[in-house]
């Protein structure tokens, strides 16, 4: 189907004929009223019907972030939680959590669990910092993460295959993976406190030393952000402006202006904070951190994937329900063994980001792989993703992320004495529960499909 | 009800009996997917009953069978890897390392059975061991946050209201996950967090030592050897006597019953199997002085493995557990309360990892903020023990048996493995592999792993 050629209405929503049926197998409303919204009134009151239905989207998270960050900064001696020291801290504290939860997301889509992904993470870790070391192997950076990443993917690539072609459940087999490479990073360290550092002068292995302790120059990071909110708001903007030249669905262009305008005011806010030089009286640092634009590019690749691929939508349609996938033909062991795959992968990098968090330094004590397993669940749970399968996005991750870190951080510093070690468990694990009893009561309304109370 | 000798339709006539007795029951049954009657029940020979159970095994349904095979495996290859490993002083030593595996086990097999999963296990038992070691610190002596003047309860006292507490804490679990249908997944994944923190505060920082003998005893006091021979008589002789007669009266009145032989040669093995326990049990096994007898321990595990037993395949409320987990919906519109069953497992689950608690503190004495998080790692582990004995993680298949079987393979890898010196790390190792095995026998014995089923 050409795109100049559709002029009339109704042609529009034939443009996604080919998944149609799938769309419906997941038991997805056919296509949010919001879309369909010609003006910015409409599409408020679409959206407003949207969040009285029950699909709340990103907004409770959204609103539990800002009261928390209230809260937080009433409490805390001297106020201090929204300096901009802390909160640059609190998203790079947070980094690991975000991008094994995006990670995590794409199994839990599929209906599924994966919780070997800490373990795993550790391993890539330890894989390419072993790979990095002086004077040997010393491979250049961009070719230990590459095999780390590689080597993660093949170990979800083989979990996927015990839970995709022998149907094993997921759980048993991922178990197994979380004890099976817990014990393998010990081994690949050579010893439980053996430890493998990165020496942040040598230009090679700094590159992976900076990935949470670099920060780009001001001047540079303002020209980047520049250039980068340009594209993706012309983007943004001709992509939807052609929709409407073609005559098919697009938002209305006040929302596009909208859109664009937060876009840069997030940019400018991101950037105003992270400006500030937070290193105090008697060092200067200053500047974006690495790891912003590289969660973000993250991020990037992930919702691509998952919202404009084929692949993405065979993931969504199994989640939704399999028995309907298969039958409209999916390949339901190929989808699940690359999701285990690409989840592992990315997990891989997480691991990378943890021995960077703690300044270069890799030993079995940087991360408990249990407790980063549970953690990217609760993040992804709290940020909006089902565990039913069929309901998620990897922006759900980092937002979980965020509010993990930002609460653990804030308990840490209200100088609760002992009791602020215990909170950081129990917050937590309070906001998991609110947050699925939120999800569990607003679904309760529903009759008809997944989302119908179980049994 | 039809009598064997004189009825000529010996087979048909007994398994319609059998299921006359069972009549309450049969929708339930029905429901939760089960086979009438397995057909070793109405073998009359032991050939024939042999023959039977044998074609059963074949037909995927293999109960206990490949985790008595793992433990024979497990057990001659450590034992020939190093003869220490089933001496006396080894045994006894494997069997204390198993219990908290067994209780834990046994703790998740309430939530597996109804198709759940309950993760805070480990830590409520970590919480039980701290709750009960501050209860118990004599006037004046706590640290404790939440009762600075120390409590100085009696040693059963205390021992009641950390069950009492962890009860409570199974309660607000199973409400979440009953009343309003969260995922117990989340549930005990936040109620795993929330118990970590509690934890950490009633233990305020401090180490806390389990000043009390009998407390100290549950775990590591032990009978003088003829006590040891005494209760191994009686148990022995108890079982035999009401198999033997509940067999005989069952034949006598015509119902399905195995063969004498068979009933015999069950007995039998009990019998020999306690021999050897408390044999190796009545060997000295100090390095210095003299350690022998029978550990508490061990009456204690099989204690709850009987009272769990008796619930679970003797009662109503075992027989809606088995129903809920086989097909909640048809087991809702038979009429079973589903929120209450629901609720009650995880209950029963969070006290049994309270016993495992009490044996945790036992153990431990002193009580750190390090034993605490290691409490956690025992979860996953206990769901193993419970996967490798045979319990289905889909709901409606399982015994509480299969968790002590499975402790003793997790156990006794753990121990092996320890023996030769092997480092914790590749313990890890072993006990994946052997996870995964029994997650890949479950699967290959129910008929699975057909490419393009969903």
């Amino acid at each position: 189907m050409t795109l100049t050629q559709g002029t009339l209405e109704p042609v529009a929503p034939g443009e996604a004929a080919p998944d149609v049926d799938l769309t419906a197998a997941a038991g997805v409303a056919e296509v949010p009223p919001e879309i369909l919204a010609q003006s910015l009134g409409e599409y408020f009151r679409a959206y407003w019907q949207k969040l009285k239905g029950g699909d709340s989207g990103l907004l409770p998270v959204l609103v539990a972030m800002v009261i928390v960050a209230i809260a937080f900064e009433l409490i805390t001696p001297e106020n201090a939680f929204l300096r901009p020291s802390n909160l640059v801290y609190i998203f790079e504290l947070s980094t690991v959590y975000m991008v094994l939860s995006m990670g995590e997301i794409v199994v839990l889509l599929l209906g599924e669990l994966d919780l070997s992904i800490g373990a795993v993470a550790l391993m890539g870790g330890v894989i390419a910092y072993k790979l990095i070391q002086t004077p040997s192997p010393n491979f250049p950076w961009w070719a230990a993460i590459l095999v780390s990443l590689l080597c993660c993917g093949v170990i979800g690539g083989l979990q996927g295959i015990l839970v995709a072609r022998v149907r094993i459940p997921a759980f048993v087999v991922t178990l197994g993976g979380f004890l099976f490479f817990t014990g393998m990073i010990v081994i690949l360290l050579g010893g439980a406190d053996t430890s493998l550092g990165l020496d942040p002068t040598n230009p090679n292995q700094a590159v992976l030393y900076n990935l949470e302790q670099g920060n780009i120059n001001v001047v540079v990071s303002w020209v980047a952000t520049g250039v980068v909110v340009v594209i993706l708001g012309s983007i943004t903007w001709f992509r939807a402006a052609s929709r409407r030249r073609s005559g098919l669905v697009a938002p209305p262009a006040s929302l596009a202006a909208i859109r664009i305008a937060l876009m840069a005011a997030a940019a400018v806010a991101v950037l105003a904070i992270c400006t500030v030089n937070r290193g105090g009286v008697f060092a200067t640092i200053q500047g974006l951190p690495w790891v912003i634009p590289v969660v973000l590019g993250i991020l990037g690749f992930w919702t691509l994937l998952l919202q404009q691929t084929r692949y993405g939508r065979y993931v969504y349609a199994i989640g939704g329900n399999p028995e309907a996938a298969r039958r409209a033909g999916v390949s339901l062991p190929w989808i699940r063994t690359w999701s285990f795959a690409l989840c592992s992968a990315t997990a891989g990098f997480a691991g990378i980001l943890l021995g960077s968090f703690y300044y270069g330094q890799y030993s079995s004590n940087v991360g408990d792989p249990g407790q980063l397993v549970l953690y990217s669940v609760a993040a992804a749970v709290i940020g909006g993703t089902s565990l039913f399968g069929g309901r998620g996005k990897a922006i759900h991750g980092v937002l979980g992320g965020l509010l993990i870190g930002a609460i653990a951080y804030g308990v840490s510093l209200m100088n609760l004495g002992t009791l602020s070690i215990p909170l950081e468990y129990i917050l937590p694990g309070a906001v998991l529960l609110l947050a699925v009893l939120v999800d569990v009561l607003s679904r309760r309304g529903a009759r008809t499909g997944k989302d119908a109370a179980r049994v | 009800m039809a009598r064997i000798d004189s009825d000529p339709l010996t087979v048909p006539v007994a398994a319609n009996s059998s299921s006359d007795v069972a009549g309450a029951n049969v929708d339930l049954t029905a429901a939760a997917g089960v086979e009438e009657v397995p057909p070793e029940l109405v073998a009359q020979s032991m050939g024939e009953y042999l023959r039977v159970y044998w074609r059963r095994v074949r037909g995927g349904d293999s109960g206990v069978l490949p985790v008595v095979v793992g433990i024979i495996l497990v057990y001659v290859a450590f034992q020939i890897a190093d003869s220490k490993f089933l001496g006396a002083q080894n045994v006894v030593n494997l069997l204390e390392q198993s219990s908290i595996y067994m209780l834990l086990a046994m703790a998740e097999i309430f939530a597996l059975l109804l198709g759940e999963i309950d993760l805070s296990t480990g830590l409520v038992m970590g919480l039980a061991a701290v709750t009960l070691a501050e209860l118990v610190q004599p006037a004046g002596a706590a640290n404790c946050a939440l009762c600075p003047h120390g409590l100085a309860f009696p040693w059963w006292l205390a021992i009641i209201v950390t069950l009492l507490i962890c009860m409570g804490i199974g309660g607000i679990q199973g409400t979440m996950i009953a009343r309003f249908r969260m995922p117990s997944f989340i549930v005990t994944l936040g109620g795993l967090l929330i118990l970590e923190g509690v934890s950490l505060i009633v233990l305020n920082g401090n180490p806390v030592r389990l000043g009390n003998l009998q407390l100290y005893d549950i775990f590591w006091g032990h009978f003088s050897t003829m006590v040891g021979w005494i209760l191994l008589a009686v148990v022995v002789v108890a079982t035999g006597v009401s198999w033997w007669f509940r067999d005989a009266s069952r034949r006598r009145r015509g119902l399905v019953a195995p063969p004498a032989s068979f009933t015999a040669i069950k007995i039998a093995a009990v019998a020999v199997a306690g021999v050897v326990v408390v044999l190796l049990c009545n060997e000295n096994r100090a390095h210095f002085g003299i350690i022998e007898g029978v550990p508490y321990l061990i009456p204690i595990v099989f204690a709850v493995l009987f009272a769990w037993t008796i619930l679970l395949q003797r009662t109503r409320f075992g027989r809606y557990v088995y129903a809920i987990g086989g097909n909640p919906e048809a087991a809702r519109r038979a009429g079973v309360n589903l929120p209450s069953i629901r609720t009650w497992c995880f209950v029963l689950a969070a006290l049994t990892a309270g016993i495992a608690g009490i044996l945790f503190a036992s153990w431990q004495v002193f009580l750190t903020t390090n034993i605490i998080k290691s409490a956690n790692s025992y979860v996953l582990l206990a769901v193993a023990a419970a996967v490798i004995g045979g319990t289905s993680l889909f709901g409606g298949r399982g015994k509480t048996i299969h968790g002590v079987l499975g402790g003793i393979v997790i156990g006794g890898i753990y121990n092996g493995l320890y023996l030769l010196g092997v480092q914790s790390e590749w313990v890890d190792v072993g006990i994946a592999l052997v996870l995964l095995a029994a997650g890949t026998i479950d699967v290959l014995s129910r008929g699975g792993g057909r490419p393009g089923t969903t």
